[in-house]
């Protein structure tokens, strides 16, 4: 069996609960995006494109539609002997078993899992962002520097600087401080949560830190710390793409609607680097004469018959006559009912808005700007007749007919 | 219908005579289709969709890209240890005589395969046609009627492929078969769709060859129809023979209707293709679609009107396309002006250009044109 040189380890196992309803029912990682995504795409594809074809998915919150979609890998090209997609869930093993406690502690429970395939290198993920990235490249400086762990870096601005953990790096690009949220930023560098490890070393380090009373098990928290304390060799890996977290209700539309930004280059069916994914079998989307629709990303099993203006409709979805749907995302197999308008709004898989309904409201027409924000339907939920949903408005429950939220 | 008690074998090389402008270098099974298909997807859909595990897969000339279109299978859930699905190229038995004279001599070419196989039940199915069908009923009734050779067919006006036959039947069982030369007067005509048990079916393939008999309806069918039990399954849905151009544009466009598409696009049968991971259709800012069928990938700036649009499709700023049916990967440039044209795949129309065909005379631009 061909030597695997580096196993990745994608942490898909949080809540997000920032996303509230959106992920009531699912993990973060499994969230849709893009139109015919999800957000697990991103780093997966990104794996199989950089010649990374072992890559263990560590899976805990409501992982059921995230283990349905990701199946044997195929999706990814990573079905594949000796390596493959594995998903990792916490498990019981002779000595008891826990809950993966931290990002830390879930990698640490896994150590098994890596050993089987005695990698030189383990790359840690997260599933959380939107980007694309050839990790062989950063693997090259990693190795060329012969640091014992390589974080990868985006260039902020020093105001967003206090939002992220820094890291404060020489010009060689060694680190000597790490600062997180910092009130006074030293530097622009932002983890990425992205990290590269020699893998003894990070086994050492995962070992020492579970016996450590008091720690959270977290990677940014204890084992970057820790090993930088130790002198460890860190080196920083500049990235200067598109990276886009999508944590947030805000963010995932934000990012969402990026792809109709003309001044954004994000191709995810670039033949260079294919962001690839799981779809259904339906056939392409019929666009009605009475039907109009403008700047929109639009995809298979669609009908439309009515106005859909700089959105995102997922498949399967219907927009009826006169119904309108502006800067929205319309996920799989929702249903937009005739003369019903969604705006600003995130409507979640299956849900069904009703005629006349009014989903969030435009932050022209909002006189507080505090008290705008992106209006969610949570999945299978309906929005009963001429009801409305006011701007940022979260709906967890049936809405009646005539309601006002 | 027991699982694993039916096997399909399918046939891909037929009238190609008849659609010339699309089956230059490809099989009639691989002609393209309804935005994102290719012929074969809906007999391979069918079989799948009964329950049905293990295809053969019958080519005989112009199957390179029906062998790409195909890969590994995996799409229509025939990438199976058990079963699954099997091209069967010509040449394939010592002691042929070269290319195919007929189905018969097909079915002798494959005869291993036959031989090989412990399925019961074989449905032989004919690409040219596009319909969703339930095999498994068909199936069933074949089985609980006791038929020898169940044939499936409607009844409408016939279409003009001259290899189509005309039933008649006499208390449920078929008494009659022609094959009429004109096409489209009224009554039952066969979908190229037969159950038959396997072991029958050898037995008549052996015989019919051995007198060196060469044509299925003609030398197998129409000589038994009183020694056999033959019955016919009626389909009385959507169903459309490949039997000209311009029956292949009209079949297209029929698309935009949406009974028709929740005909076809049954979603308790859906109907399988190869995965192409393109992004979402983009719809530009100035971009107008009206009644149009689009499939993935397309970036559509221009204005788009009754139109069938396959993947990958671009059309730039400006253009104006009418009841055309555009291929894969095809690009339509800025201003350009199009009515009543067909597009195959990878073709491209340069800025400015005007094409205008007529509603029962559609231009054929071919594979890889530039216009």
């Amino acid at each position: 069996m061909k030597k695997t040189e580096c196993v990745a380890m994608l942490l898909a196992g949080g809540q997000g609960s920032r996303l509230g309803v959106l992920t009531k029912n699912v993990a973060k990682p499994a969230v849709p995006y893009g139109g015919k995504y999800r957000i697990i795409d991103s780093p997966l594809s990104n794996c199989i494109n950089s010649g990374i074809e072992t890559v263990g998915v560590l899976t805990q919150y409501q992982p059921l539609e995230l283990n349905d979609y990701i199946g044997s890998g195929k999706t990814w090209d990573l079905d594949r002997q000796g390596g493959g997609v594995h998903i990792l869930p916490p498990y019981q093993k002779s000595t008891g078993s826990d809950w993966y406690k931290g990002t830390a502690n879930a990698i640490f429970q896994n150590i098994p899992f890596i050993e089987r395939y005695n990698p030189e290198y383990v790359l840690v993920l997260s599933g959380d962002h939107i980007y694309k990235m050839d990790y062989s490249k950063m693997l090259e400086q990693h190795k060329k520097t012969e640091a014992s762990c390589t974080i990868a870096v985006l260039n902020v601005t020093l105001e967003e600087a206090r939002r992220f953990g820094i890291m404060n790096a020489n010009p060689d690009g060694t680190i000597y401080e790490f600062e997180e949220k910092p009130a006074e930023p030293k530097s622009t560098l932002a983890s990425m949560g992205i990290y590269i490890f020699n893998w003894q070393t990070l086994r050492k380090y995962l070992c020492e830190d579970d016996a450590k009373e008091g720690s959270s098990n977290d990677f940014g928290k204890d084992i970057i710390p820790t090993m930088l304390g130790a002198g460890e060799k860190m080196c920083v890996y500049r990235f200067d793409d598109y990276w886009k977290d999508v944590g947030t209700v805000e963010s995932l539309w934000d990012a969402n609607l990026d792809l109709l930004n003309p001044n954004i280059d994000l191709n995810l069916a670039d033949p260079n680097w294919k962001i690839y994914s799981k779809t259904h079998s339906l056939p392409p989307q019929y666009i009605a004469a009475e039907a109009r629709v403008e700047n929109s990303l639009i995809t298979d099993g669609c009908e439309i018959y009515g106005n859909v203006d700089f959105s995102i409709l997922f498949e399967n979805v219907t927009v009826e006559a006169g119904a309108n749907v502006m800067y929205s995302l319309v996920m799989p197999g929702a249903k937009i009912e005739a003369g019903a308008t969604v705006k600003y709004a995130i409507v979640a898989e299956n849900a069904v808005i009703k005629s006349g309904a009014v989903v969030g409201e435009s932050p022209e027409n909002t006189v507080d700007l505090d008290e705008w924000g992106i209006a969610v339907i949570g999945d299978g939920l309906t929005v009963g007749q001429n009801a409305t949903v006011g701007a940022k408005v979260m709906v967890t429950e049936d809405v009646k007919d005539g309601e006002r939220k | 219908m027991r699982k694993n008690n039916v096997m399909g074998v399918v046939f891909t090389n037929l009238n190609e005579n008849l659609l010339p402008e699309l089956t230059q270098e490809r099989s009639m099974a691989s002609v393209p289709f309804g935005g994102r298909y290719r012929l074969i997807d809906f007999a391979l859909s069918n079989l799948v969709n009964a329950g049905i595990g293990k295809v053969g897969v019958v080519t005989k000339e112009n199957y390179q890209s029906l062998m790409d279109h195909i890969g590994s299978a995996k799409s229509w859930d025939l990438d199976r240890k058990n079963g699954g699905l099997h091209i069967l190229p010509p040449y394939g038995r010592a002691g042929s005589y070269g290319m195919y004279k007929g189905k018969v001599d097909a079915l002798k070419g494959i005869y291993n395969y036959l031989e090989n196989s412990q399925e019961q039940y074989v449905v032989l199915y004919d690409c040219n046609s596009v319909l969703n069908i339930d095999i498994g009923a068909m199936v069933e009734q074949h089985i609980s009627s006791a038929a020898d050779m169940t044939i499936a067919y409607r009844n409408g006006p016939l279409p003009s492929d001259p290899n189509v036959i005309a039933m008649e039947f006499s208390d449920e069982r078929v008494c009659r078969v022609t094959m009429p030369e004109n096409g489209r007067i009224n009554g039952n005509y066969g979908l190229g769709i037969i159950v038959i048990a396997r072991s029958l079916l050898m037995s008549l393939v052996s015989d019919a060859s051995a007198e060196n008999k060469w044509h299925f309806a003609r030398d197998v069918i129409m000589p038994n129809v009183d020694k056999l039990i033959i019955k016919g399954y009626r389909f009385d849905g959507f169903a459309a023979n490949m039997d000209s151009a311009q029956t292949y544009v009209e079949v297209n466009m029929s698309l935009l209707s949406s009974d028709v598409r929740a005909d076809l696009f049954n979603r308790s049968r859906p109907i399988y293709t190869k995965v192409k991971d393109a992004m979402p259709t983009r719809y530009g800012i100035a971009s107008h679609v009206e009644n149009s069928l689009i499939a993935d990938g397309c970036v559509i700036e221009g204005s788009v009107k009754n139109c069938i649009l396959f993947r990958g499709v671009k059309v730039g700023k400006g253009a104006c396309i009418e009841n055309c049916i555009i291929m894969q990967g095809s690009v339509i440039g800025n201003n350009a002006d199009l009515k009543y044209v067909t597009i195959d795949k990878g073709a491209s129309v340069g800025a400015n250009r005007e094409l205008c065909g007529a509603p029962s005379y559609y231009i054929f631009i071919k594979k890889g044109a530039e216009v």
